[in-house]
């Protein structure tokens, strides 16, 4: 649908123009997509959604107006404009206006469809089976997850003259085991669908939870934590989102009081946002206002390399934009943390008193200033004692602050796993990670 | 657009479909933001698309398009129609549906203000207004940020289904929320996220005393950062403040009241229920563990007469006297435990499947005093508000963290503590309970289930409520 999205989308910016509007950016979004949603090891509802969504970018004045639409008619489309023509007469010029950008050469990134998955779209029956029957290769009593894929078209035109479009694919699929008291939960976020990928989702979940299945109570306090790709990519998009320069400006970010040089985590640390990259779902060549994406780190060796921006946010703060936008917000677009050289065994062997967590979930946030947080372990948590795993336990919080959990990375994992899932929305390349002298908290009574 | 749905209808019972429902959804948003009184930009939308659902061999098949047009629709019922079939290969249990009275009705919630009876340059200079009237009342600390926003939506839905359902409903909605930092180098910074909301329209900005109540806090919080000391370690009596009690029913009766989540449907996502199937009638907690989830209060956040499978709503009451008592239904649950639905079935938009949810749950109150609560406190802790909260996926262990929270002493408010974490398990919070005050009060949220995950609108609320014996922890 090259050529139909975007002859819509330099209508569209034409027609904003002929209306009066200084500047326009349209971007529309087309996709197909598929989930089977599995529980009690069986499909629980097959769903398949179409969709075609037109976004618009308009600023008259130094007013800005964003306003999302689903019609692809040109005639609707323009009563739309015209109405937030009249709309933009009532408002006030924004502080965060700069013009849009002008385009620059954007170099397409390799490889982003995989025609497996178009055809998995049609049918999705098949990977649902895998899992179902990988899973169940351990004695577990039933699995629930999904697996989701999807095909997906972007065009964006700019009152600037730029003119994009790029399709890619994406598999999504996580599973959850139970195996008596016992669970497991492990997950895969892809360009590119893999019956080996999905049968690794499964099969290390099952054995997660066949590790985990007679807990025993777990005791709150101080230790050294390895975190799973799971339970890391998790904290770490929450990171990821506080170093958006929006993030920071609307004072819900750890960062709103560093500058960039600051030391704000372990040396052995670097997380880059890994836009370029064609192998990770979320890479892309180019960003909202048309701008070509930059892989680079957000923080390089501990220190803060750079925050996330937009024209607008890079306007504010006096710097460049780095091909992050979001019209009004930056976002990354897929995270990748650099490896370490521990095997998990290392890991565990270097904690004298601590836990291994597989899995998390409800993160949340005292204060984003000061990045005060807890979030509540899910599935396999084990109790490490000298450097050797001892026991299941049930759930525990770990309750700290994310500036002293990233101050205290100790060592980083061999191996890379890509994690999407519920909790971790941001598509996440990342190994296994410890960190030392962290609080964990559970209920008093 | 009604052609189109009963087009679908006919279209999916020709293939041989035994359950087949269509839904119109329309959501349209218009959002002011602004910063420290000034507006950045005006944002919105409309979305509006066709949900169609297809039982076929015990499978269910869900497909969606918002291309409105007879063969998009006519292709989502037939890859609806076709995902059942291929699946119903994989089918233990085949999904069936109980019996339901379906409702042919209209209905709309109707503003005393419409949106427009206030100019959009007046809706503006409200947020400027709230930035002007709270930027100095600290003295000692500052606000460095300020954010703002206001939304007014629309959410306008046709239901049609094969056993004769015909709903047609227009529901506005208006909404405020902050972001207020205030910060004193010194000791920190102290964080509030406040949203309001309901259904109806702008009667709600002058019920909300917005000026006045964002003002108090700011100058409460300074006090908090300045003043607030460590809470007491030994267990005390704390009373819990009805926006935190709000949320506690929320949290860990209503989601654990929902059938679907009991039977395992969401076990890899929001999670399973320490509800097992046969615990009706089990005891949770005392005589004063009643908590209602009722869709039908007037001009609440999560109103609705009808729900997505054309079932009439109505309240249900899930923890009654201390007893699990009624649990959430859809037709799919109700007829795992053979029961009637009690019309739970939500989908925030077209793209959603309707799933089991909540619509707006509270504690019952009371008739005493809040003062009451506090007479025979000799030390204790009041925890007004909160920012930080979170519980297990099972809804058992929970955890909230006071923002706005005194010392109790002698059964007076005394000075401020910070940070007290009530860290408690659900039966621990039900059989604690040693009295509630008459003050009901409901606070709106987004409450996300399901895959892709699906935000409704709610309410949570209750009253204030004392609990016996409690051992705090604190953050540091």
């Amino acid at each position: 649908m090259r050529d139909e999205l975007l002859s819509l989308t330099k209508n569209v910016v034409e027609k904003a123009l002929t209306s009066g509007f200084d500047e326009a950016a349209v971007k529309i979004s087309s996709f197909k997509s598929a989930m089977v949603k599995i529980a009690n090891s069986e499909p629980s509802v097959i769903q398949n959604w179409r969709y075609i969504g037109v976004e618009m970018y308009l600023a008259k004045d130094k007013r800005l107006l964003m306003f999302s639409t689903q019609t692809t008619s040109l005639d609707e489309l323009s009563r739309v404009i015209n109405n937030l023509f009249e709309t933009s007469q009532k408002l006030s010029p924004s502080p965060i206006y700069s013009p849009l950008p002008e385009p620059e050469k954007i170099e397409p990134l390799p490889d982003t469809v995989d025609k497996k998955i178009i055809d998995a779209i049609n049918d999705p029956s098949r990977p649902a089976e895998i899992l179902i029957e990988a899973s169940h290769r351990s004695k577990i009593d039933y699995i629930a997850g999904m697996v989701s894929l999807s095909y997906n078209e972007k065009a964006l035109s700019t009152s600037k003259g730029a003119d994009l479009y790029e399709d890619s694919t994406f598999l999504e699929s996580y599973i959850r085991a139970f195996s008596g008291e016992g669970s497991g939960q492990w997950a895969v976020g892809s360009r590119y669908l893999s019956e080996k990928k999905l049968e690794e989702v499964a099969v290390t979940a099952s054995e997660f939870a066949q590790k985990a299945k007679n807990p025993e109570e777990g005791i709150p306090d101080k230790y050294d934590i390895i975190l799973s790709p799971m339970v890391a990519g998790n904290l770490l998009n929450v990171v990821a989102r506080m170093s958006s320069a929006f993030s920071v400006f609307m004072g819900s970010s750890i960062f709103m009081r560093r500058r960039v040089g600051d030391k704000v985590a372990s040396e052995s640390f670097t997380l880059y946002d890994d836009a370029r990259n064609p192998e990770l779902a979320g890479s892309t060549a180019f960003d909202d206002e048309g701008l070509p994406t930059i892989s680079k780190p957000i923080i390089h060796k501990g220190l803060l390399n750079t925050l996330l921006h937009n024209s607008k946010t890079a306007s504010l703060m006096k710097t460049k934009s780095t091909g992050n936008a979001g019209w009004l917000f930056p976002r990354a677009w897929t995270l990748r943390v650099e490896l370490g050289d521990a095997s998990l065994d290392e890991m565990i062997s270097e904690v004298k008193k601590g836990i291994l967590v597989t899995n998390n979930w409800y993160t949340r946030l005292q204060n984003n200033v000061e990045g005060i947080f807890s979030t509540i372990t899910r599935d396999a948590l084990f109790y490490i004692e000298n450097g050797e795993i001892k026991r299941p336990w049930k759930k525990l919080r770990i309750a700290d602050t994310l500036p002293r959990l990233l101050q205290n990375i100790y060592m980083l994992g061999k191996e890379y796993y890509d994690i999407k899932w519920w909790e971790v929305d941001i598509p996440t390349r990342l190994p296994y990670i410890l960190v030392k002298d962290i609080k964990t908290s559970k209920h008093t009574t | 657009m009604e052609d189109l749905l009963f087009s679908a209808i006919s279209f999916a019972e020709k293939l041989g479909a035994k359950y087949v429902e269509a839904r119109y959804h329309r959501n349209s948003l218009t959002q002011l933001s602004a910063r420290n009184g000034t507006l950045l930009g005006i944002g919105g939308g409309v979305f509006e698309g066709i949900a169609i659902r297809v039982l076929y061999g015990g499978a269910l098949g869900f497909s969606s398009t918002n291309i409105l047009n007879k063969d998009s629709v006519k292709e989502a019922v037939k890859t609806a129609f076709d995902n059942a079939k291929a699946h119903s290969r994989l089918m233990k249990s085949p999904i069936k549906f109980v019996d339901s009275n379906m409702g042919h009705v209209k209905y709309d919630v109707i503003p005393d203000k419409n949106f427009d009876s206030m100019d959009l340059e007046e809706k503006i200079g409200m947020l400027n207004e709230l930035w002007k009237n709270v930027k100095d009342v600290t003295t000692e600390a500052k606000i460095p940020v300020f954010f703002t926003y206001y939304s007014e939506s629309v959410e306008e839905k046709i239901i049609i289904n094969s056993d004769g359902a015909y709903i047609r409903s227009r529901v506005p909605r208006i909404g405020v929320g902050y972001n207020l930092v205030v910060l004193y180098p010194q000791k920190g910074s102290i964080q509030r996220f406040f949203s309001y909301g309901a259904s109806g329209g702008l009667e709600w900005l002058r019920e909300w005393n917005l000026s006045e109540n964002i003002v108090d806090e700011a100058k409460t919080y300074e006090k908090v950062l300045i003043e607030g000391k460590k809470p007491p370690e030994e267990p005390i009596d704390v009373i819990v403040g009805s926006e935190i009690v709000g949320l506690i029913v929320h949290e860990s009766c209503g989601h654990p009241s929902e059938a679907d989540r009991i039977l395992g449907r969401e076990a890899a996502q929001a999670g399973k229920s320490f509800i097992k199937p046969e615990m009706i009638g089990q005891r949770i907690g005392n005589n004063y563990a009643t908590v209602i989830d009722d869709p039908t209060i007037p001009k609440s956040q999560g109103f609705y007469l009808y729900d997505e499978e054309g079932v009439p709503a109505r309240a249900r009451y899930l923890y009654k006297e201390g007893v699990i008592n009624e649990f959430l239904h859809n037709r799919w649950t109700a007829s795992i435990f053979n029961t009637e639905s009690n019309g739970a079935a939500r989908a925030s938009n077209f793209y959603g499947e309707p799933i089991i949810r909540m619509a707006n749950t509270y504690l019952k109150p009371g008739n005493m005093e809040f003062e009451e609560l506090l007479e025979d406190v000799k030390i204790g802790v009041y925890m007004k508000s909160y920012m930080e909260w979170n519980i297990d996926d099972e809804r058992w262990s929970q955890r909230y963290v006071g923002l706005e929270s005194y010392l109790i002493e002698n059964g007076e408010l005394k000075e401020f503590v910070r940070n007290p974490a009530l860290e408690i398990t659900t039966k621990s919070f039900y059989s604690n309970i040693d009295g509630v005050d008459k003050n009901l009060k409901f606070y709106a949220g987004m409450c996300g289930k399901g895959e892709p995950a699906q935000g409704v609108p709610v309410w949570f609320g209750g009253p204030n409520v004392k609990l016996k014996n409690i051992r705090l922890r604190v953050v540091a």
